[in-house]
């Protein structure tokens, strides 16, 4: 289905497989929001208008299920404001707010009920990609990662290539079974940040670790069908990593992207395979701060004023929150906090596939790939816009940063990178970005 | 019989019949809807962490909203809820003594009771003057001495009904612009407190005329309305001060800071 088409006759199913997603946590998500709007105080997006408060954006999944799951409103539906789309309209005002979000979970934490709004709206994505709903760069990513033909594409493979000859050089032995630790990389780090993938292949080297890590890409990221709801290709990438690793069989999975694909391989896979893993799946910096705390790792002190920023995914979902300060308070004297830290650490404004599918991004992607995307006239209007409001919600953490008055922003999510390089550049801040395991081997003595 | 007659000795049993029929269809769906799914491996932190953890995550919010929505914290929190409906539905005087007759062991509140009015507890605590019977004085003369010349049923039931009206107003300013954040279940859960805090005023200062046929309606009406609460209590949004909060915000600490460790 195109982005322009609206097909009623697609909602029945869309809504049955939603329904899917119904269990005690999503009801209580569902159910128990008293309407209050705190939500909206930290959500990145609700600087580009509060109709992309939490509350509101989800709302379209609770209009989904509420005549569905619930006896008044399907009795009267108009009252409790239980309904699909209307028109092709109300269908593309919903794809607006699914798509401002970043799933940063920080609704979550600010909600006085623990309400993931971020949560709901993944899924509201899942019923419009049902509805041909999904931004065709992303959808052509989904499907050329399904069907495991990233290579195939010229650009691409020459991007990977060149990284795996690099590597090659360090004297790494690929796909290497019963070693220690298996690093995983993507494509989108190897093409949007390889200082990160190198600098952990140097911290390899330096701890002299038995590792390994796989030749080809298994993934553009982790399953990038996860961002957009695609349930089926998310499945279907998962599991296959999932065999890959099982065949490797090592003790631990490694990873220098603190984006989704942390959160997603160490708490989502089990989930999403059915299975209890038999590899426990750390990020780099874990590994260096346990190197350092047992003095097997030392660092120079970096001279520059560096700020960290908490990547939502790597921090508040996925527990690193002090481990990356530690490590980084070795490597500099002069690392100064932004405002916002901790569990309440700000979004920069491009996760969940925002950043990815942004013009800018498009013309990259285009030029890497050598092809030209296809882009509908209505589908654009709603690209140029969300770059304009991805903007307007990633300020507040540019200007955290202009205020930390640091020269360098360390984060470890090639997202969070790639989205501070647009905004900052917008904003007119003049700051270095490196990614983390790329600073600290740089600092390495 | 009347409307104070029904109100108080008929409807109550029905009443807590569909309260907690209400309570057991809520939690029942939790049980129902709940699915069991391989989780991964939880990240191990300090106990102590995690409990301090436990209580940042009921504090964070409260102090979210100070900081970036004083309106709300002001008007919602604490006119609303800390001053307001809490204190008063539980402790007001005339509310123990409701309760008591219904739920013995109630009783044990009575010290705590607060005054219906600055005059009640002025002519007790201050005055020193002895009711010719003891049962009113049993309510009056409470644990909180002076203080009830502050904290009685009438300044809070005015904070109240102020949070209720600020609670109104800011749903009309969001349907004004148009915003759409305002649910049915909005109006019936806020006009539906409005009406009894304003009831419960008019009964207690015998208005609108003293005429005891009019102050027994007036009361039934209140009784009622807070029955009709009580009643939809586990169907509407008032649900959240008996389950939604609670599980709420457990939950979330048991996944962000038990499990993932993001403390
Ligand atoms: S803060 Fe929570 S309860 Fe309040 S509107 Fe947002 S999701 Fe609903
Ligand atoms: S997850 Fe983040 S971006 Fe999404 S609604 Fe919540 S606060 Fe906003």
């Amino acid at each position: 289905m195109s982005w322009e088409e609206f097909k009623p006759e697609s909602f029945k199913s869309a809504e049955t497989y939603t329904l899917k997603h119904l269990d005690a946590v999503m009801l209580h998500f569902f159910e128990d929001c008293v309407n209050c709007g705190l939500c909206e105080v930290n959500c990145p997006y609700t600087a580009a208008g509060e109709e992309y408060g939490p509350v509101e954006k989800a709302e379209p999944l609770r209009r989904i299920y509420r005549p569905h799951a619930q006896i008044l409103p399907k009795l009267f539906p108009w009252l409790f404001g239980a309904n699909s789309p209307k028109s092709k309209e109300e269908l593309d005002k919903w794809v607006e707010k699914a798509y401002r979000c970043t799933n940063c979970g920080l609704c979550y934490v600010t909600c006085p009920f623990g309400i993931h709004s971020g949560e709901m709206i993944k899924v509201l994505r899942s019923y419009l990609a049902r509805t041909g709903r999904i931004p065709t760069l992303l959808k052509m990513m989904i499907d050329t990662e399904a069907s495991n033909t990233l290579l195939e594409n010229e650009g691409l493979r020459k991007v990977w290539e060149g990284m795996i000859d690099r590597i090659k050089a360090e004297g790494v032995e690929f796909n290497k079974k019963n070693t220690k630790y298996l690093y995983l990389t993507s494509l989108a780090e190897v093409m949007m940040t390889p200082g990160s993938v190198l600098g952990a292949v140097k911290f390899f080297k330096k701890l002299n670790l038995d590792w390994t890590m796989p030749d080809k890409p298994l993934s553009m990221r982790a399953p990038i069908g996860s961002l957009a709801g695609d349930d089926e290709a998310t499945t279907i990438v998962a599991r296959r990593i999932h065999e890959y690793i099982k065949e490797i069989n090592p003790e631990y999975v490694v990873l220098s992207d603190g984006g989704y694909p942390y959160t997603f391989f160490r708490f989502d896979l089990p989930r999403i395979v059915g299975e209890k893993p038999s590899y426990k799946v750390i990020h780099i910096v874990e590994l260096v701060g346990e190197a350092l705390r047992e003095g097997r790792l030392k660092f120079k002190n970096a001279e520059e004023k560096v700020t960290w920023h908490s990547p939502c995914k790597m921090g508040r979902i996925g527990g690193l929150i002090d481990e990356p300060v530690e490590v980084l308070s070795k490597v500099s004297s002069n690392l100064v906090k932004l405002k916002s830290h901790g569990v309440f650490s700000k979004c920069c404004g491009g996760g969940g596939s925002i950043a990815c599918i942004v013009p800018p991004t498009q013309q990259v992607m285009e030029k890497v790939m050598g092809v030209s995307i296809p882009i509908t006239g209505s589908e654009k209007v709603f690209l140029d816009k969300l770059y304009r409001d991805m903007l307007v919600a990633g300020k507040a953490k540019v200007d955290e940063i202009r205020e930390s008055g640091a020269s360098t922003v360390v984060t470890a999510c090639i997202g969070c990178f790639h989205t501070m390089g647009m905004t900052t550049q917008a904003f007119g801040v003049n700051v270095k970005l490196k990614m983390l395991s790329e600073f600290l081997a740089e600092n390495l003595e | 019989m009347d409307l104070l007659d029904f109100a108080i000795y008929v409807a109550p049993p029905l009443v807590v019949a569909i309260f907690l029929f209400g309570v057991g269809y809520r939690i029942g769906r939790y049980i129902f809807f709940w699915r069991r799914k391989p989780s991964a491996l939880r990240r191990q932190r300090p106990l102590l962490k995690l409990f301090i953890g436990l209580i940042k995550t009921f504090l964070d919010p409260l102090i979210q909203g100070f900081k970036y929505r004083k309106g709300d914290f002001l008007g919602g929190l604490v006119a609303l809820h800390i001053l307001g409906v809490i204190p008063l539905i539980f402790l007001l005087g005339q509310h123990v003594a409701m309760f008591s007759y219904w739920i013995p062991f109630y009783l044990a509140l009575r010290p705590l009771a607060i005054p219906s009015s600055i005059t009640s507890s002025s002519l007790t605590a201050l005055a020193n003057v002895v009711p010719s019977s003891d049962m009113s004085w049993t309510f009056v003369n409470t644990v909180w001495g002076p203080l009830t010349v502050i904290l009685n049923g009438d300044l809070l039931a005015i904070l109240a009904i102020i949070g209720v009206s600020y609670k109104i107003g800011d749903k009309i300013v969001r349907l004004v612009h148009k915003l759409g954040n305002a649910r049915i279940g909005d109006w019936y859960a806020l006009v539906l407190l409005l009406a009894i805090l304003v009831s419960g005023f008019m009964a207690t200062h015998h208005l609108p005329s003293g005429e005891t046929g009019t102050y027994r309606t007036v009361l039934g009406i209140h009784i009622l309305l807070a029955e009709l609460l009580v009643a939809t209590l586990p169907f509407t949004k008032f649900w959240h001060f008996v389950f939604g909060y609670w599980y709420g915000k457990l939950h979330e600490w048991y996944d962000l800071k038990y499990n993932r460790g993001a403390l």
